[in-house]
């Protein structure tokens, strides 16, 4: 790879964008209706240098042919400019005895098959997203602002994913938010928008909370926050091929699992897992091209990104990585049957989002070089399919006149045959059922975790492969490796958690995944029969918009579903995907690196899989095929628990009573005591001196001996009191 | 650049308000366009000649070495006992402070544009007079000069908030009269007993900062039984003063009080520049002369910050006053400086002279914009403020910018501060204090990010109230006519690129008549300047921490050394380790 061409180019697909946004807002008024113009080509000029870039590291990594030849790191630095520095100083010469260590942040941009990927999805998702929204936004008063952000959007979210410093990714990790922020706080003139937007934001702060924390505790660790090497200096990176090389690189042991449960609050802030999910279905309240890119393909999945790319750090603290995937397994399935009940089309989709990344934590969290290139498959054909729903819902919403309620209208598909089609397909590739993009995903996120809990089967399988022993993947043999490698932390008192690595709990976990596949053909197809079958029924704010949408809202439908019917077999069957992602340094790393095992088909887990998702959309069909969408739901069957689903499991009002009031009710408290007892005393304080005042007042008798005596006193008493401090 | 050597050029800067006040005294029977027109004038004068001062000294090979810049001394009374002079220069410590002076003091004139029509001349002479004053206490080299200029800063703002407050000047003027004044009272006998101190030593009475720093260091203050705890005492009176001005919770009651009551323009210089001389006395003074006194004290104060950052951020958040809740957002955010300062760390000190600045700009910008708001709509009651986001979208825009700031999003320049801050007491928490201090420090510091969460949450709450959902209160502008209908988001759509792009479609200081709800031209060119420096420092830190690195340091090391030295004393040498060794070499892990 030539240093400086693909250097220039990576610079490009950030920059773009942003040369996007600062038109529009520079000329968005001018430009009219014309007003998506840069942000369209900002985005469109990334998507076409991603793509570049994307077979110029897929010819660099090469395509390993029948696993002859082992697959070297592939990864390209550039540094763009100092951020900020604060020099550190050799030990005795510091601030304090021991040696200061430095504080360097440069702007450095990576370019590894990790990223390349996921520039592709985000430029390209990105695009269609925005190519759709001139004409779902047509009319709208803030037309130029929604594109302004989304163009900021696909700028952050490219520099989040290419920038090779923890800090760098804490800086575009809440730029993101912020964008997300004003993008669900698009139509801020409605209260549930502001108020979903504030939510959003503060829930993901705490995630922050954690990231920050986190990226300290790296810093005193590894003394630096960079991913790569310090050049011409000893400093090595913290995901630099020398330190994945050395076996004693990453810490583990009670330091390195804080480290990780940190780095998983923020992904699950990000990422909407459990329990800091809250504010995602809230963000529904914004432009649904806005949720279909930022809330359904690409920001959420930057938590899927950060634990990918801190794979070897996880791959240290086992018991970090168990608490992945049980997070992980319990969000998908919570937000699954939370989705059977919601009649908010977008709602659905927004539980059905929370529920697939929940599937990819419970994967990342197996820690195996299969449970990474899995999950990252699944956001791969994620974006595509749930990407298309979404625009789909917008599509619908957008001939409805705004209504979402799935129970106000119905058979759609005479209505909005396109629509209809496509998101069809969506839901088809949403199910897994084969041979559609979810399909093959979805199994390869079943298969890695049905390896962890049932690893003697596994074994037997793989007997005659040397790299893929069970007991090389057992818990038990990462927990001695990463406490030899450092006899200094007491890898011992992270036991607690290290116990959850057993096989009981993954059994657990994939018969919970098992069944969350099933609940996500029910809900989908729910969706799909309560929306487009039956008697057609439009609600009256539909108007005259009842018809299908225009060509540039269902041609980005139309190229959607391309892939979410083939990506998931193309890259499957070639194990294209898997292959080059085993290239990004972090999964090259040795510990991740000898878990891999070769590409192949579990017969019985498809059958599993596809028997789960035909079972679900059975009995949505029984309930919902054909049927007017507002008559007596399916749920009066679920008893006691309908109202349980229904309020989402209750987590916003036990946040309420938890966190929200007693915080409000201290505040009151602080705001009492400042008032009262601090500037009460205050006020107390200052009256003193009055009081003095007519004390001493008949002191002043007018005769002027007094005045002296009290004169001649007073020096004396100043000249003793600096002779007894000047005697030494 | 030989025109004018760099001594004349810091005086000319000084002088220029000064002169100013005189002219626009002159001027002051032509009415209001004349006098303000002029103090507008003069600011804008000493922002170029400051801005351009600053530039000198970063192209100054000396100050890049350490030395201060731009040093002008008189001998004032100079015989065999006596060494006074009065002496004036730049170093690191002060430049962006100076610069930041010259700044808001423009703000602070431009924001006054409309708000202020009743005794004009009054209000603008006294805006420069503390101009003067602000740029005087920082580049100060004496301690006569230094306290001259700081309790000058007090005088011109107790006028400005008793005279042109609001509905409770009166009693707020004075609590913050009196309360300063008592704190900087103590504050003067406590650098009188380091001058007294030094005298008994070196034989001759001097009050050159320099000069004192290198006493204390060479014949330091008893820090023990025999010697009085001298230098502790000396200590707390100067920490009276400063922290009163700061201010250090508890010491912050007369804050919200006076910003409530101050005009705008005084609300900007109070929240930008004067909260931050404590924070620069800190220091100038403590940290470098007390040494002793200042590791004892550093915990304490340490977490005082900590919880000056938490509480502030909860009374904030049931502040129904939208001025009143950005005070207590400074308090919560001088909790940072204040535990930056302290941590003793020099990430942590850098950050925390860098978050001066940033404070500076993000609370000034903030408190006139309220003031905007309340010319606009004669309330700041955040119950009665609602949707003027549709209506004013630029001043949301700001608004937005530098609550974006002032809450720490990455790319502006809260963050940078906040985060080394942070990143520093981490640190210390970390391997820099012994055990019996670790948890504490361990709790402290995440109790500091936990700050970050709250303070998102008081100030998104009040975005959310004022600028978005429905109109809640109509708007009543000052006394003239507005349509408040359909025309208002009109007039508001349209006058974005006015507002935007240089404000050329207003008429220079003429009566607003038109329904005109969104920035003003003077309100533009008094925000517009400070969002550049909110993105420039977010974007590029090192342009501003570079110049100032060296002297924070110097400053800040005696007292981590003699912290270090008190950390050593207070470790237990582990079995096995050398004694020296044991700082070092004992990484407890979290607890």
């Amino acid at each position: 790879m030539q240093p400086l061409f693909p250097a220039t180019l990576l610079v490009l697909v950030p920059l773009l964008p942003l040369v996007g946004a600062i038109c529009t807002v520079l000329l968005g008024r001018r430009l009219g209706p014309r007003a998506h113009l840069p942000a369209v080509a900002g985005i469109a000029g990334a998507a076409a240098v991603a793509l570049i870039l994307l077979l110029t590291t897929y010819a660099e990594v090469g395509h390993g042919g029948a696993h002859s030849e082992p697959v070297r790191p592939v990864e390209m630095i550039t540094t763009l400019w100092q951020w900020a520095s604060v020099e550190g100083t050799p030990a005795g010469e510091g601030l304090t005895s021991g040696a200061q260590q430095g504080f360097s942040i440069p702007v450095t941009l990576r370019l590894d098959p990790l990223t390349a990927t996921l520039l592709v999805i985000i430029t390209g998702v990105g695009l269609l997203v925005a190519i759709y929204s001139i004409g779902y936004l047509h009319d709208d008063p803030g037309y130029p602002r929604f594109f302004a952000l989304v163009s900021m959007f696909v700028f952050s979210m490219s520099m989040l994913v290419a920038a090779s410093n923890f800090l760098l990714v804490y800086v575009f990790w809440e730029a993101v938010g912020a964008c997300s922020y004003l993008l669900i706080g698009f139509w801020y003139s409605k209260p549930e928008a502001a108020r979903a937007a504030k939510k959003a934001f503060l829930v993901n702060r705490v995630g922050d909370f954690g990231l920050a924390i986190a990226t300290f505790l790296l810093w005193m660790t590894y003394g630096t926050l960079n991913f790569h090497d310090t050049p011409n200096s000893a400093i090595e990176g913290i995901l630099s091929q020398t330190r994945l090389a050395d076996p004693g690189g990453i810490v583990g042991g009670v330091i390195g699992t804080a480290i990780c449960l940190l780095l998983l609050l923020a992904a699950c802030g990000k990422s909407a897992q459990m329990p800091l999910h809250v504010w995602l279905p809230d963000a529904m309240e914004g432009p649904t091209p806005a949720s279909a890119l930022i809330h359904a393909a690409t920001m959420v999945t930057a938590g899927i990104y950060l634990i990918t790319r801190c794979a070897p750090l996880f791959v240290a603290c086992p018991g970090a990585l168990a608490m992945v995937s049980i997070v992980g397994a319990t969000t998908a399935l919570v937000a699954a049957l939370i989705a059977t009940v919601q009649n908010d089309l977008k709602r659905v989709l927004a539980y059905s989002t929370i529920s697939q990344l929940g599937y990819m934590f419970a994967s990342l969290g197996t820690g195996t070089m299969l449970g990474f290139t899995a999950a990252i498959f699944h956001l791969v054909t994620h974006a595509f399919f749930k990407a298309l729903l979404f625009l789909g819902a917008g599509s619908v919403m957008h001939a409805m006149g705004g209504v979402i309620d799935m129970r106000r209208f119905g058979g759609l598909r005479k209505v909005m045959p396109i629509t209809a089609a496509t998101f069809l397909i969506g839901s088809l590739a949403l199910s897994g059922v084969p041979p559609f993009a979810g399909f093959f995903s979805k199994d390869e996120i079943l298969a890695t975790l049905h390896a962890k809990a049932y690893p003697s089967a596994h074994a037997q399988e793989h007997g005659d492969l040397p790299v893929a022993a069970g007991a090389d993947r057992s818990p038990l043999h990462l927990a001695a490796y990463s406490s030899d490698a450092h006899a200094a932390t007491p890898a011992g008192a992270a036991v607690g958690l290290d116990s959850l690595n057993t096989p009981a709990v993954w059994q657990t976990l994939f018969w919970m995944s098992l069944v969350t596949a099933g609940l996500t053909a029910f809900y989908t197809f729910r969706a799909v029969f309560m929306t487009f079958t039956g008697p057609v029924r439009v609600p009256p704010e539909a108007g005259h918009h009842a018809h299908e949408s225009p060509p540039v809202m269902t041609w980005p439908l139309i190229i959607l579903a391309v892939p979410s019917v083939l990506a998931g077999w193309l890259l499957f069957s070639t194990d294209a995907l898997a292959h080059f992602l085993s290239a990004t340094p972090s999964l090259w790393a040795e510990s991740v690196r000898h878990t891999a095992t070769p590409l192949e088909f579990h017969w019985d887990l498809a059958i599993q899989g596809t028997l789960a998702a035909a079972i679900g959309i059975a009995v949505a069909a029984i309930g919902h095929l054909g049927r007017r969408s507002d008559l007596p739901q399916m749920e009066r069957y679920l008893g006691p628990l309908e109202p349980l689903f229904a309020n989402k499991f209750y987590f916003d009002q036990i946040y309420q009573a938890l966190i929200v009031k007693p915080l409000e009710g201290l505040a009151l408290l602080a705001a009492l005591f400042d008032r009262s007892v601090i500037d009460g005393l205050v006020d107390g304080v200052a009256r003193i001196p009055v009081a003095l005042g007519s004390l001493v007042r008949n002191m002043q008798s007018g005769l002027l001996q007094r005045y002296a005596l009290a004169g001649v006193m007073g020096v004396l008493a100043i000249v003793y009191a600096l002779a007894w401090q000047l005697r030494g | 650049m030989n025109l004018l050597s760099p001594g004349t050029h810091l005086l000319l800067t000084i002088a220029l308000p000064l002169i100013g006040a005189v002219v626009l005294w002159l001027l002051g029977s032509r009415g209001v366009q004349a006098v303000r027109q002029s103090a507008t004038v003069t600011a804008v004068l000493t922002l170029v000649s400051a801005a351009w001062l600053i530039l000198r000294y970063l192209g100054s090979t000396a100050a890049a070495a350490g030395a201060p810049y731009a040093v002008v001394e008189a001998p004032w009374l100079v015989d065999g006992l006596f060494d006074v002079r009065l002496s004036l220069g730049l170093d690191g410590l002060s430049l962006w402070l100076f610069g930041l002076s010259a700044l808001l003091s423009l703000t602070a004139v431009l924001v006054s544009w409309e708000a202020i029509q009743e005794k004009p001349v009054g209000f603008y002479v006294l805006l420069l007079l503390l101009e003067a004053a602000m740029l005087g206490v920082f580049a100060a080299r004496d301690v006569i000069l230094f306290y001259v200029f700081f309790e000058f800063t007090l005088v011109p703002l107790f006028f400005l908030i008793g005279i042109w407050g609001h509905d409770e000047r009166r009693k707020a003027a004075v609590k913050f009269f009196l309360y300063t004044l008592a704190g900087s009272v103590l504050a003067f006998l406590g650098l009188l007993t380091i001058v007294l101190w030094n005298a008994s030593h070196t034989g001759k009475v001097t009050f050159d900062i320099a000069a004192l720093t290198a006493g204390m260091a060479a014949h330091p203050l008893p820090m023990n039984a025999e010697g009085g705890w001298l230098q502790m005492l000396v200590f707390l009176a100067l920490f009276a003063g400063f922290a009163i001005k700061v201010p250090i919770v508890p010491f912050h009651t007369w804050l919200p009080l006076a910003h409530v009551e101050a005009p705008t323009g005084g609300s900007v210089d109070l929240a930008g520049v004067l909260l931050k001389i404590g924070i620069y006395g800190f220091l100038r003074f403590s940290l470098p002369m007390l040494p002793d006194a200042t590791a004892v004290a550093a915990p304490w104060i340490f977490g005082l910050g900590v919880v000056g950052i938490l509480y502030g951020a909860l009374v904030a958040l049931v502040q129904t006053d939208l001025k009143r809740l950005i005070a207590y957002s400074s308090v919560s955010h001088m909790g940072y400086c204040v535990m930056g300062l302290f941590a003793l760390e020099p990430v942590a000190v850098e950050g925390a002279t860098l978050q001066l600045i940033n404070h500076g700009l993000s609370a000034a910008g903030l408190f006139a914009l309220v003031g905007m708001i309340y010319e606009r709509f004669h309330t700041r009651s955040i119950a009665n403020l609602g949707g003027i986001a549709a209506r004013a979208p630029w001043l949301t825009v700001l608004f937005m910018l530098f609550t974006f700031s002032s809450i720490g999003l990455p790319g502006l320049n809260g963050f940078v501060g906040e985060f080394m801050i942070l990143a520093g007491s981490f640190q210390r928490a970390w391997s820099g204090v012994a055990p019996v201090w670790q948890t504490a420090y361990m709790v402290m510091a995440v109790s500091a990010v936990v700050g970050v969460v709250l303070g998102a949450w008081y100030m998104l709450w009040a975005v959310e109230r004022v600028f978005f959902g429905g109109s809640r209160e109509p708007p009543r502008g000052a006394g003239h006519a507005h349509d408040h209908s359909a025309a208002a988001h009109g007039a508001g759509g349209t006058h974005d690129a006015g507002g935007h792009d240089g404000h050329a479609s207003h008429g220079h200081g003429a009566p607003q008549v038109a329904a005109d709800l969104d920035l003003h031209w003077y309100e533009t060119a008094a925000l517009v300047p400070l969002a550049v420096f909110v993105l420039w420092i977010g974007l590029m830190p090192d342009t501003f921490l570079k110049p100032s690195a060296g002297a924070v340091r110097a400053a800040a090391r005696p007292s981590a050394d003699a912290f270090a030295a008190r950390m050593e004393s207070l470790t237990v040498p582990l079995p096995g380790n050398p004694a020296t060794d044991t700082l070092t070499a004992r990484v407890v892990p979290l607890p």
